[in-house]
């Protein structure tokens, strides 16, 4: 609408303009007759300033809609395929695409699309007015405009798709840039830094030449484009001067054409400027449809939920099964009990099959077969929310939040007061580190836990579970990256955890297992051995082979 | 030029002609594209100029019934129309050329005063993403030719060229049409610039507060879902989301107005262009096709404004991130290169005496005196608490720091006498950080030794015992390892750095937390394979871990805040009541 609008004011401004020529120079009136009509294009120009602010405003509009629901779509999908799902993949990738890639498609609304549409009214709405005028300019419009569209795709065709291939060599030198910086220190180290130079050299040359080869394609479309636009506004104009000598038309009508052919060009040639914004998108595209297209998990049909009990918590795996994907089972069958009140441990390698039982615990994934119970009641038939608030985790790789340290702990119980936060941070063994932070509980963390160290994340995780004071208490590998002041410090503080809850512990190494009551030894996704520490010690199966293992390599069982 | 720069203080001048230096080496190249790029905006206006006043003269002469000479506009009309068309088809060549061997210069620029600077002077910059930071500020070096130079160029020389054109038929046209050129290509681009500074920054702050959130949001959803909080995170990337849009709704209102006035300015160019003309029709000053010729020349001259905002843009940007390569380049190495050739070592033992250390003036020293020997063949293992300064001495060793006070002796002579490229040489390094390239398994061996055969590198991976797990890779040896070694396993990654050692063949190897992070499984095989890289060699182990000292080496010395508090055999330093013992039962509890 505001395109057309702008259409017809271009055609009107052009003809006040060519009778203000005509007036003055064919007929050669007065300057003061003259001016009065002049004087009229002046509201004009006001009107069109006016229109572009509305039509810049119309496009955001839009778009600024369009990448408010499709972020919101595209964030909250993420969230329903669920943790497991996102673990599987790079997450800044999928932050930039929530952020960046989705602001890509807002180019492609905002500005791709109104152009694409002005680019076939604005020709239209000129031929309209130049048709009636003069049908001999009319027609070489008319005949070289399909041209360009026409060469377009053609060129464009072939361009875009060698266009593509240039973009991902442009990808791989970058990321062969980017390599050699981040392994600069190694390289040093082989005393091949030197010789990287000259790779980086290289490939960069291989680039040029490669790109330069395509490029002398591509802008072929460029040069047809031009040629046409340019050669047919030299046509009209020369036939027009022609016929003008001629006495076949008249001098407005024949400069009013010619005011108006370079206007007609115009839309169809700032189409390609703005065709980066439509590559630009579809990239995007790919990244975000990909990621809507995955399917979410299948929900399981709603049951009866009945309440999570107030007590103890004991927890039984029945014959559980569980795969990741279809051929490569991480539980074949495991059953074992991990009593309530009691502190289990289990044990294994990786690949054995504990994250995963900790992930079903979790209900980040339900088991395929068998049965988790929790006090005898079916895991599955608690409401998901209210059996959460009854664990408590501390993973292997704890996620820092953007915020400050007490933020961090207090996402536990927002409602806790800094007191409860303190003798959390205190329990976890993380208060002194956190007093000797530049402001302390209020010190700002950056993005990803940037600024503390593997053990300080850990302790923080484990301040979380403290301040949580949830019956069941989950640990997966609580001890790993400390040091041994440290980590003999938080085994200290996990006995207290354990006191009064259930707790179950995934370890990798031993010199966690001091705390333990009973021992479950997981062995690909079965359940080898299980019973008390001291007992199975002495059996000399599975777990004495293992703790023998740890012993060598600096653990006590 | 340079008075168009957003804050022209003197260190961004410099910064600026630095810049312009930089891009000194392809003037050539650089000027042809302007040069073309010029004639391709002049052959437009020379198009539309000849243009009106070739159909005004022929209606003035088919209405007088007289005849004209219409040959040469005729011909000038087809010259300007291939001129603009081949001249636009060259100008882009010429100029993605020059774009291109730039790029490739720049890297190789950035890369040469980098490598000496790795990876002492880089430590305050570390973040993850300082090499990411890099790259994107020299791709938007990349476009400083293309996307400044060769508009700002074109553009004072075109302007110049036109409005001297213009002041031969009237000064009066030709003074308004530089006033309207000057406010559409500088006075309107400054303006909205400053207008859109406060909303530009928004929009930075509230894309990386976005992304950070989001991060938050997917990668924490586990604890989130835990400790409660999935709601409010969603709520908040929504309402981040929301201040972004706002943010880009600033801007591209902006945008609007300045696309808007560009209109405007343009339309009153034309406007006022006619009006002065007007009078000078009747006084004869000015022939009747010479306004229309006018009128259109002053139209198309705009052309030469139009990239002019995204000109100043690009170099706002540019010149930020000029800014901070410099800065990172500008630093001193942190160990300097003797004058003179490497001597030849004795053999490769080590000799250390009251070494000192600090990373710089103001951090607390880290060694404090470290007394340390390592005899030729000998096997030591240096153990103490995180932050005692074991890694430190590694940094020293290999030269990428430099010591305050004491001597360390390699084969009989100062460190300092070696060239560092001789040194390293002589040392090979297994660290729980080595880096993996996106590259194949091969080519991540061959780092270690070019000219290796393929018997050699099979050799090294079958004890580093590596060689079966390649070999089940699908294209084996030929495999791409992917970003960061993002196929192979903490434990696996591990032993191919320990294979790349054994290629490197060196007489003193330095082990640094080799098992670092490893479950107990995979540190045991890991060990069984460093047991055989160790032979015939002078071994320096560095570690926290204590009980696997027995078996690999003959001595251990502790290491307690920057000195060396004990040493001996394993089995002494057991049995007395010392340092070593009381590390050992921390540990073990």
């Amino acid at each position: 609408m505001l395109g057309m609008a702008n259409g017809i004011l271009v055609i009107l401004q052009a003809w006040l303009l060519a009778f203000v020529i005509n007036a003055a120079v064919l007929r050669h009136e007065s300057e003061a007759s003259v001016l009065p009509w002049l004087w009229l294009l002046l509201p004009l120009f006001i009107i069109r300033f006016f229109l572009a602010l509305a039509s810049e405003r119309a496009a955001f509009e839009g778009a600024a809609e369009m990448q408010k629901v499709l972020r919101e779509q595209l964030y909250n999908h993420c969230q329903a395929l669920g943790p497991l799902w996102l673990a599987s993949r790079a997450s800044g990738d999928l932050a930039n695409r929530v952020a960046t890639g989705i602001e890509a498609l807002h180019g492609y609304y905002a500005r791709w699309l109104p152009n694409r549409a002005l680019s076939v009214l604005l020709p239209l709405t000129i031929l309209v007015a130049v048709f009636p005028t003069d049908w001999v300019s009319g027609l070489v419009l008319v005949l070289t405009a399909p041209f360009i569209p026409v060469f377009m795709i053609l060129i464009g065709k072939g361009a875009e798709e060698l266009n593509q291939r240039q973009w991902r060599q442009l990808a791989r030198m970058s990321g062969r840039f980017l390599d050699a910086l981040q392994g600069l220190t190694t390289l040093k180290l082989f005393n091949a830094s030197r010789h990287e130079a000259q790779v980086v050299a290289d490939i960069s040359e291989d680039y040029r030449t490669s790109t330069m080869k395509v490029l002398r394609v591509a802008f072929l479309s460029s040069l047809v484009l031009e040629f046409l636009s340019t050669v047919s506004i030299a046509v009209v104009a020369v036939l027009i001067g022609f016929r003008l000598l001629w006495g076949e038309i008249a001098f407005l009508p024949g400069f009013f054409v010619l005011l108006l052919a370079p206007e007609y060009y115009l839309p169809l040639r700032s189409l390609g400027a703005h065709y980066h914004a439509r590559m630009e998108a579809i990239g995007a595209a790919e990244g975000v449809v990909e990621i809507l297209q995955t399917p979410l998990p299948d929900r399981m049909p709603r049951q009866e939920t009945v309440p999570v009990p107030d007590t103890l918590l004991g927890v039984q795996f029945q014959s559980v099964e569980f795969a990741y994907e279809p051929g490569r089972p991480a539980l074949r069958g495991a059953t074992f009990n991990a009593e309530a009140g009691c502190v289990t441990a289990l044990v294994g390698t990786s690949g054995a099959g504990k994250s995963t039982v900790m992930n079903l615990l979790l209900g980040f994934a339900k088991p395929q077969h068998g049965s988790i119970r929790i006090n005898n009641l079916d895991l599955a038939r608690f409401d998901e929310a209210a059996w959460l608030e009854h664990v408590a985790w501390v993973p292997q790789h704890p996620h820092v939040f953007a915020g400050t340290l007490r933020d961090n702990i207090r996402m536990a119980r927002p409602e806790a007061t800094d007191e409860e936060v303190e003798a959390a941070a205190r329990a976890a063994g993380a208060h002194d580190f956190i007093l000797a932070m530049p402001q302390r509980y209020h010190t700002p963390i950056g993005e990803r836990g940037a600024g503390l160290s593997g053990g300080e994340v850990q302790r923080l995780a484990l301040a979380r579970a403290f301040l949580k004071n949830a019956p069941l208490v989950l640990l997966d590998e609580a001890t790993a990256h400390l040091d041994g002041h440290t980590q003999a410090a938080v085994i200290d503080a996990i006995a207290e955890l354990a006191r009064g809850r259930t707790v179950i512990m995934a370890a990798h190494r031993l010199s966690t297992l001091a705390l333990a009551h009973h021992v479950v030894v997981l062995e690909e996704g079965r359940v080898a051995e299980a019973g008390e520490r001291a007992a199975l010690m002495a059996s000399g199966r599975s777990f004495a082979r293992l703790a023998r293992i740890g012993n060598a390599t600096g653990a006590t069982a | 030029m340079s008075s168009r720069m957003p804050s022209p203080g003197t260190s961004s001048r410099a910064d600026f002609w630095r810049l312009i230096k930089l891009l000194l080496p392809y003037k050539g190249w650089m000027a042809a594209g302007c040069a073309l790029s010029l004639a391709t905006l002049l052959a437009n206006v020379g198009l539309m100029a000849v243009s009106g006043w070739f159909i005004t003269s022929m209606a003035l002469a088919g209405l007088a019934g007289a005849t004209m000479n219409y040959f040469t506009p005729a011909a000038l009309i087809r010259f300007f129309a291939i001129v603009r068309t081949g001249g636009r088809y060259l100008e882009r060549l010429v100029t993605h050329e020059a774009t291109f061997r730039l790029l490739s210069e720049l890297r190789v620029w950035f890369y040469a005063r980098l490598e000496p600077l790795a990876p002492a002077r880089l430590m305050k910059y570390r973040s993850p993403d300082l090499a990411n930071r890099i790259q994107a500020d020299i791709d938007t070096l990349d476009q400083v030719y293309l996307n400044f130079v060769v508009p700002v160029v074109v553009a004072a020389l075109g302007i110049a060229i036109m409005v001297t054109a213009l002041a031969f038929f009237s000064g009066r046209v030709a003074i308004a049409a530089f006033v309207f050129l000057l406010l559409a290509g500088v006075g309107l681009p400054i303006y909205t610039r400053k207008r859109g500074d406060k909303p530009g920054t928004l929009l930075v702050e509230s894309r990386s507060a976005l992304r950070s959130a989001a991060v938050d949001g997917l990668q924490g959803l586990a604890e989130l879902r835990v400790y409660g909080g999935v709601e409010r995170q969603a709520q908040r990337v929504m309402d981040i989301s929301g201040q972004h849009i706002q943010a880009q709704r600033s801007l591209s209102r902006l945008n609007g107005f300045s696309q808007g006035s560009l209109g405007l300015l343009v339309n009153l160019a034309l406007w006022c262009a006619v009006l002065l003309a007007l009078p000078l029709l009747g006084s004869g000053v000015l022939q009747s096709p010479e306004l229309p010729m006018l009128a259109l020349f002053v139209l198309a001259s705009f052309e030469a404004v139009l990239p002019l905002p995204r000109a100043l843009q690009v170099l706002g940007e540019a010149l930020a991130a000029a800014r901070r390569l410099f800065e990172i380049i500008d630093a001193e190495p942190a160990v300097k290169s003797p004058a003179g050739p490497s001597p030849v070592p004795e053999d490769s033992s080590l000799q250390i005496r009251g070494l000192e250390f600090r990373y710089d003036e103001a951090a607390p020293w880290v060694l404090k005196g470290l007394d340390l020997e390592l005899p030729e063949g000998g096997r030591l293992a240096l153990v103490g608490a995180s932050g005692a300064g074991k890694s430190s001495l590694v940094q020293l060793l290999v030269r990428f720091w430099e010591y305050q006070a004491g001597e360390i002796r390699l084969g009989g002579h100062d460190l300092r006498e070696y060239q560092a490229a001789d040194l390293r040489e002589r040392i090979a390094v297994v660290s729980q950080d080595a880096y993996l390239f996106n590259a194949t398994v091969l080519e991540n061996l061959l780092l270690a030794r070019p000219s290796a055969t393929e018997g050699e590198v099979v050799e090294a991976c079958q004890t580093a015992r590596i060689h079966d797990f390649i070999m089940t890779l699908p294209e084996g040896y030929h495999t791409e390892l992917g970003e960061a070694g993002a196929r192979l396993s903490g434990g696996q990654a591990r032993r191919v750095a320990v294979a790349r050692a054994l290629l490197k063949n060196a007489p003193l190897l330095i082990l640094d937390e080799p098992t670092e992070g490893l479950d107990a499984v995979t540190e045991q095989e890991l060990l069984a394979a460093l047991d055989l890289l160790m032979q015939g060699r002078s071994v320096l182990l560095i570690t926290h871990r204590l009980t696997m000292l027995a078996h690999l080496v003959d001595n251990v010395a502790v290491i307690e805040e920057g000195r060396i508090v004990e040493q001996g055999t394993v089995v002494k330093l057991m049995a007395s009541d010392g340092p070593f013992r009381r590390l050992h039962d921390a540990l073990g509890a």
